[in-house]
């Protein structure tokens, strides 16, 4: 079967998987054929596309922060707000294959997989990045350096490096095998401290990197109005990987007020990224990383990740869906009537509607 | 009150012996409201209160309730605390270890989702419209107690930003029962007589000063001038205290003990406030209006009222203080059960906790059921009149038979309909 030409501005929804509590994190598996989501409900969830079913895996006892799938074996690796990070078999497993009880002190925000699929790498609360044995959870080193906590990791293109962001702007690059820290890029314009806060807000929420792997973007927001609400504008910064300096900064066109909590370059050297907004629909982004403004974009709830199918022709959004009970106070809710916002994970096909044929 | 009462006509001053006057003037005609015998009663108290305020909402799901096999959870630990059976979020370590010496209340159920109209109506006690504005809590024991020690104010409110004489917390009572506010925690300013300003000198200034104030009387209604002169009297005796305001004196445990955050230095210096002997004091912490992004702030706020709230506690009851001081720690409402776009919590009033410690208060009690998701109270719930029926009860003041008199009106202290909470009362 061919793969249609990729059009971006012709993208459209072209497949929906709802449940019924918030997920934050999900993804393609390397296959294609499987899709995992995790969120508040501390379960994993897994989608078998093919069959258009659905299996829920045990393991966390909190809230699952991230997941990332092993690129060669049926291993998905897990993590939650309480450190423990899980090896589930997705594809047949119910309990998990083993688990680190503490990975973290608190919150494991971020993994990745070296590309071999040998090492797992976890980062959090504990400012402290931790490499483990895929094979068995065995901690092989960790890196220490970063000052505040970690919310994003990637993997250079060609697998050599490890990337870290964290809650101050600070990024950086780590060799890996011998694990030792290259440099460290400014991203501190994603992060804000004014004088009347009392918590830093922002911080590096999302990283990555270009095909060629000559760019790396950079994604959060800027110029926080407050550590309430939160409020700032929704950037990202595109660095030139050789020189390390930023080349461009790029925003949105619509209305936003939440990080980039997920980027992904396409095939034609786009950048597709994803904002939250309270209480209003968000946006799916699109930019020629040469000019600051989109080119394309598409209306939308709220969402918190963005996963690439293996075909390079679908994105993954797990999506915000109101409850019907959103805002201040319960407005005459009663228990039965007042109902959990939900999830629906929207898989966007970035080429052209085919056009239906008209039977007879 | 209207700001034409003062020269500048702002209700918001840079603290300076002048700008005090409202605040100690309002010892002056204390029992006249008041019938003599309650007044004696209550003057010989020696009950103070220190009023932990987060501006905006702290989240109880974050807090006091973490219920975390609820639909409506956050991703935080629930730990024990020192009440058997009783949990606290991990975001609130200090205080679970002293939870055995509070109470909590969990089913705190309020009428206003908004922070403009809701943080007058609770800390004015939400009482019956009765065409006039209620004092705030601060106001209304100032004027209900007087000051613990006559040479200080009996209204101090520690806060962010800036300081200065906060008449409008007073309101129908007049502007002397106002707040006097430190901002960011500073002293009063202009609160040391400058050196080039010798003693003789300085008596000469209050001579001429007491002149013109007699020559103003002449021509005018006296009452807000006699408010002056008393106030700058107090003034003056309170340069003699001036040791009080000054942080210089804490020591470094202490520091560390409550946190070098604002709300722990600020908490540090309500205490040192309350063994000077100030009646009411407020401290406050404003952004906990966690709309946006609501764990990872919880995650940093939470621990910065956790900590100096539990050292306060601890320290005024190794003192022998806690038996007479009460301590409430709250806010103007909850935050959702709900979880929104942002991962932020909303605005609610339908089913939320606060904290009450010391002076009458009962030790290791949790009160009130709700819902098991906790969204909704299992029950009646208490509105804020119950809170000030309680505040006001355990202070000494019987909240039925006290009331105010304004314009010839007798006013209730607390919301007519409302009732003390026996269940976390000794």
């Amino acid at each position: 079967m061919s793969v249609p030409p990729l059009d971006v501005a012709k993208a459209w929804p072209s497949r929906e998987l709802e449940h019924g509590r918030q997920l934050f994190r999900a993804r393609f598996s390397p296959d294609g054929r499987f899709v995992a989501a995790g969120g508040q409900d501390k379960l994993v969830h897994v989608w078998d596309l093919e069959k258009d079913e659905k299996r829920s895996l045990n393991g966390h006892r909190t809230w699952v922060s991230s997941l990332v799938f092993h690129p060669k074996e049926k291993k998905l690796f897990t993590a939650d707000y309480q450190g423990v990070v899980c090896c589930l078999n997705y594809v047949r497993g119910d309990n998990p294959i083993w688990t680190i009880p503490e990975a973290d002190r608190n919150n494991v925000r971020a993994l990745a997989v070296t590309i071999e699929g040998k090492y797992l790498i976890t980062a959090g609360d504990d400012a402290v990045i931790k490499v483990w044995e895929t094979l068995n959870g065995k901690l092989v080193t960790k890196l220490a350096g970063h000052k505040e906590c970690i919310f994003s990791l990637t993997l250079s293109s060609d697998g050599k490096y490890l990337v870290s962001g964290d809650l101050l702007g600070s990024i950086r690059q780590w060799s890996i095998g011998d694990w030792t820290l290259i440099r460290e890029l400014d991203a501190r314009l994603l992060h804000t401290r004014k004088e009347n806060f009392i918590a830093d807000v922002g911080g590096v929420r999302s990283l990555a990197f270009s095909g060629d792997g000559k760019l790396l973007a950079v994604g959060g927001m800027k110029e926080a109005k407050s550590n309430a609400f939160c409020p700032g504008k929704p950037t990202v910064l595109i660095f030139d990987w050789d020189s390390g300096k930023v080349t461009n900064e790029l925003g949105i066109k619509g209305k936003s007020d939440g990080p980039f909590n997920a980027l992904q370059f396409l095939d034609d050297g786009t950048l597709a990224g994803h904002t939250e907004i309270l209480h209003s629909a968000s946006e799916l982004t699109f930019w020629k990383i040469d000019q600051p403004e989109p080119f394309h974009s598409i209306k939308n709830g709220s969402g918190y990740d963005l996963s690439l199918h293996p075909d390079k022709r679908q994105l993954l959004v797990p999506t915000y869906v109101t409850g019907g009970s959103s805002g201040n106070g319960g407005r005459g809710k009663t228990p039965e009537n007042y109902l959990t916002n939900t999830s629906v994970l929207r898989i966007f096909s970035l080429f052209a509607k085919p056009v239906e044929k008209k039977e007879g | 009150m209207k700001n034409g009462n003062f020269s500048c006509g702002s209700s918001v001053h840079g603290i300076s012996r002048r700008q005090m006057l409202g605040s100690l003037g309002g010892l002056a005609g204390f029992g006249s409201l008041l019938h003599p015998a309650i007044a004696r009663d209550i003057q010989q108290g020696k009950k103070q209160v220190c009023l932990i305020w987060l501006d905006g909402g702290i989240s109880q799901y974050e807090s006091w309730h973490p219920l975390p096999d609820s639909k409506f959870a956050g991703p935080f630990r629930s730990i024990k605390t020192s009440i058997p059976g009783v949990h606290f979020s991990e975001l609130m370590p200090h205080t679970a270890k002293i939870a055995h010496k509070i109470s909590v209340i969990r089913t705190m159920a309020t009428k206003d989702p908004n922070h403009s109209t809701g943080v007058p109506r609770i800390q004015r006690g939400d009482p019956l419209d009765r065409g006039v504005d209620y004092p705030y809590l601060g106001s209304a024991i100032a004027k209900l107690l007087g000051p613990a020690d006559p040479d200080l104010p009996p209204y101090i409110w520690i806060k962010p930003g800036n300081g200065g004489f906060i008449h409008r917390e007073a309101g129908f009572l007049g502007a002397q029962y106002g707040a006097l506010a430190l901002g960011d925690g500073r002293p009063p300013v202009h609160i040391h007589r400058p050196d080039n300003v010798s003693t003789q000198l300085d008596a000469a200034r209050n001579a001429l000063r007491q002149k013109a104030n007699e020559r103003f009387k002449a021509y005018r209604n006296t009452s807000d001038v006699d408010a002056y002169e008393t106030s700058y009297d107090m003034a003056r005796q309170l340069m003699a205290r001036k040791e009080i305001f000054d942080d210089e004196k804490l020591n470094q445990k202490d520091r560390e003990r409550y946190g070098t955050h604002p709300l722990g230095r600020h908490v540090l210096q309500a205490r040192q406030l309350l063994e000077a002997g100030v009646r009411f004091v407020k401290v406050n912490s404003y952004h906990w209006d966690t709309h946006g992004d609501n764990f990872n702030m919880s995650q940093r706020l939470v621990p910065q009222a956790d900590q100096p709230f539990a050292a306060l506690i601890n320290d005024l009851d190794d003192r022998g203080m806690l038996d007479n001081t009460l301590v409430v720690m709250m806010s103007e409402f909850g935050r959702t059960p709900l979880i929104n776009s942002r991962l932020g919590r909303d605005h609610w009033p339908d089913c939320w906790s606060l904290a009450l410690a010391g002076c009458g208060i009962k030790r290791g009690a949790i009160i009130g059921d709700t819902t098991r998701d906790g969204a909704f109270v299992d029950g009646e719930g208490y509105d804020v009149g119950h809170l000030f029926h309680t505040i006001f009860s355990v202070l000494g003041i019987n909240s039925r038979r006290v009331h105010y008199r304004h314009k010839g009106q007798k006013l209730a202290i607390a919301n007519d309909d409302c009732e003390p909470i026996k269940e976390v009362m000794l």
